[in-house]
């Protein structure tokens, strides 16, 4: 596991991203962790706020694997992103 | 700059600062609403893969802040004028493409092209007296049809 205290620019982007996209930007979570050399993003987002972060088609989501990217471009990763909309405890 | 934008541009700066870039944002103000430029050289990370980094972000400030704006202003994100290049390219293409068909008679085709992408062919060809456009094709990916005018 990454450790909590320094976010990657990866975690960071995603996070901004998810705030301006939701109505409750208090409730989004982004969670990152580390799978056999790729990178595996969680965003958790607040209930009945799972459509905008992905979109007609999948449009949102498309676009905010592609800024992940870019992101992990810039560190040296491959990354995975899931949408999950149940808030991470813990 | 005006109350509608402050909120956008609060966001580019968390986002570039979220991504660990440093650039300065342009904002510059025109009628079809504000355009906003990553100027500075690390933008350049956004206008790699054909621009698409930047096509997404422009996808997530127009969910996110699109409606914001009055009537049919819209927000434009650029990095390093990669994407007016784009256009400047774009409308210079129908141009050509509408004297050719003007020259020829014969129609010429442009695309698939998005909406936005669309709508610029039109705007460049309305330009040319004699010649028109039309779309055809279904929903995102449609082209544009360059005809002289009869």
């Amino acid at each position: 596991m990454s450790a909590q205290d320094q976010k990657s620019a990866v975690r960071a982007v995603v996070e901004v991203l998810a705030r301006a996209l939701t109505d409750r930007p208090g409730e989004v979570q982004v969670r990152e962790s580390q799978h056999k050399g790729t990178t595996l993003i969680e965003l958790f987002v607040g209930p009945g706020e799972l459509g905008r972060v992905i979109g007609k088609q999948g449009r949102t989501a498309a676009a905010l694997r592609t800024l992940a990217a870019s992101a992990g471009e810039k560190e040296g990763k491959t990354v995975t992103l899931e949408i999950r909309d149940s808030p991470y405890k813990g | 700059m005006n109350d509608s934008t402050q909120p956008i541009v609060d966001f580019l700066a968390r986002f570039v600062e979220a991504l660990g870039i440093r650039t300065p944002v342009d904002v510059e103000d025109t009628p079809d609403g504000p355009r906003f430029d990553l100027s500075g050289e690390e933008a350049e990370i956004l206008a790699r893969h054909r621009g698409e980094p930047l096509k997404a972000l422009q996808h997530v400030v127009d969910m996110a802040y699109g409606r914001s704006l009055d009537g049919d202003r819209r927000v434009f994100v650029d990095a390093l004028g990669y994407r007016k290049g784009k256009d400047i390219e774009l409308r210079q293409m129908a141009k050509f493409l509408a004297e050719k068909a003007k020259e020829t008679g014969a129609d010429q085709q442009l695309g698939p092209l998005n909406p936005y992408e669309r709508r610029l062919v039109h705007m460049a060809v309305a330009e040319v007296p004699g010649a028109t456009t039309e779309s055809v094709g279904d929903a995102f990916s449609k082209i544009v049809l360059i005809s002289s005018r009869k």
